[in-house]
């Protein structure tokens, strides 16, 4: 993440009225002199993708879990998607920017590995008997946002990733096999189990406020 | 269809995601089978459930702010305001000690300000945009989801045969035109079969081909006064589409092989129909 400290350089250097921090500052000035076709470059990708941030922060913050990480994977994410703009020529912006958040996302949660990925469904939650619990108890509890936030943050993350492309972009399956690299004939099948996972968790949850 | 295909297929049918054949075998198997009717209903209000209930995380203006900044960082544009500011700074040397916050207050309500001029600027230049796509365009959206559809729920044919004496009778029975069939084994595109399928609110042909691995959808209509007669080539989402017209009918052909080897498609298809 060399650009933000380049950033914070720049703003601190104020403070510092030693002239060697000055002419390193002069130095870094005349290094990136601005150049008039990378601005134009930089107008036309804000112009593309900077509609999308809402869904780019609303995937990594499902993906990742934490506001932090959310945040430093989309401002990551745009650096990346800008630098391969070049390459990007389809008509999908918002797809085409929720495969690199998504990358991006999953290259912080692999490096913090020990935490999720892997995520731990809870086994007593999970295998408790909650066969009483009738579809109507379920529909009605469903109808209480929070349960449902909690219930679909407890989910394995490739869960959370398709509930959010299909559920809150509205992506179509040929969109979000594209996204999260998975053949479209998994698509259906991958929506299918993620949404009988919540409604076991939800089901779990009823059966034990009980 | 029976309750476990009908299980299977079920999320595929709520999401609108089935090809049109499938969708009306499960509100078949819906109508005649109260609990899977019941499961459906259940499923369905669920789905609306996670839609309603799931908090959407909206970016805040202070995000916004951060990957503006370093976007214009990683291009260099910042560099040369920030060093004018370091200047004058280093002349009110004065000043500059009390104020390591204060100086970030009156370029935070720049940047707002920038921002909302970018903003302007955006919006009205997306405006053209915004207008409702042609409906060739529209048409072609369509086409890329029949195709993308035809492969996904294993519903590539209605009736499989490489023959084109087979295919033609099944579909001339199903429609009310007689759609031109034409095998073209020998020239590297074997036929693979027939479907219906409905597209711009009207039933149409669906012949399939295949190209080594690739499919290739060709589908088949009597030419209206609203179609196009123009012949086209569309590329998107890496589908290549090819239109045509011969006078009684309109054909597009979908697929993901090459647009050349679409296009010597369309050339023997033209060729073979001239010859019978």
């Amino acid at each position: 993440m060399a650009a933000p400290l380049k950033i914070d350089y720049a703003f601190n250097a104020q403070d510092f009225e030693s002239s060697a921090k000055i002419v390193k500052f002069t130095i870094l000035k005349k290094h990136q002199e601005p150049d008039a076709a990378q601005e134009h470059e930089l107008a036309s990708f804000e112009e593309t993708m900077l509609p999308h941030m809402d869904a780019a922060h609303n995937l990594a913050k499902w993906l990742l879990r934490n506001e932090e990480d959310a945040q430093d994977v989309v401002q990551e994410a745009y650096l990346r998607a800008f630098k391969s703009f070049s390459g990007f020529h389809g008509s999908n912006g918002r797809a085409w920017l929720l495969t690199i958040v998504r990358n991006t996302s999953y290259t912080l949660l692999k490096k913090n590995r020990a935490v999720d990925l892997t995520t731990t469904f809870d086994e007593e939650i999970h295998t408790a008997g909650h066969e009483s619990v009738s579809p109507a108890t379920i529909l009605e509890h469903s109808e209480n946002a929070e349960l449902i936030k909690e219930a679909m943050d407890e989910l394995p993350v490739q869960f959370r990733e398709i509930l959010a492309l299909r559920h809150q972009e509205g992506l179509s399956y040929k969109e979000i096999a594209d996204i999260a690299q998975i053949p479209p004939g998994t698509v259906m099948s991958r929506l299918s189990r993620a949404r009988a996972e919540l409604k076991e968790y939800l089901a779990a949850r009823i059966s034990k406020d009980k | 269809m029976n309750c476990e295909e009908a299980t299977k297929l079920m999320d595929g049918y709520l999401d609108g995601e089935l090809d049109p054949m499938t969708s009306q075998k499960i509100e078949q198997h819906l109508r005649d089978c109260r609990k899977c009717e019941q499961a459906y209903e259940a499923h369905t209000a669920l789905a609306h459930a996670i839609s309603r209930g799931a908090p959407y995380y909206k970016a805040q203006a202070e995000l916004r702010q951060r990957v503006q900044s370093s976007l214009r960082d990683a291009v260099g544009v910042r560099a040369s305001r920030s060093a004018a500011r370091e200047n004058h700074a280093s002349l009110t040397s004065r000043w500059a000690k009390r104020r390591p916050v204060l100086p970030e207050i009156p370029w935070n309500w720049l940047a707002l300000a920038a921002a909302i001029i970018l903003a302007a600027i955006i919006a009205s230049s997306f405006l053209p945009r915004l207008r409702p796509p042609t409906s060739d365009q529209f048409l072609a959206t369509q086409l890329i989801a029949s195709h993308v559809r035809s492969l996904m729920a294993d519903h590539l044919t209605d009736v499989a045969s490489s023959d084109q004496h087979t295919v033609k009778p099944w579909l001339d029975t199903k429609l009310d035109f007689a759609p031109p069939v034409v095998d073209l084994s020998s020239e590297g595109f074997p036929l693979i079969g027939g479907r219906l399928d409905y597209l711009d609110s009207r039933s149409v042909a669906a012949l399939v081909y295949q190209k080594r691995k690739h499919f290739i959808n060709l589908f088949i209509w009597p030419t209206t006064p609203k179609d196009s007669t123009a012949q086209t080539m569309v590329e998107r989402e890496g589908y290549h589409l090819v239109h045509w017209s011969d006078g009684d009918f309109t054909y597009w052909a979908v697929s993901d092989v090459n647009i050349n080897d679409l296009q010597s498609f369309k050339q023997l298809f033209e060729q073979q129909i001239a010859r019978h």
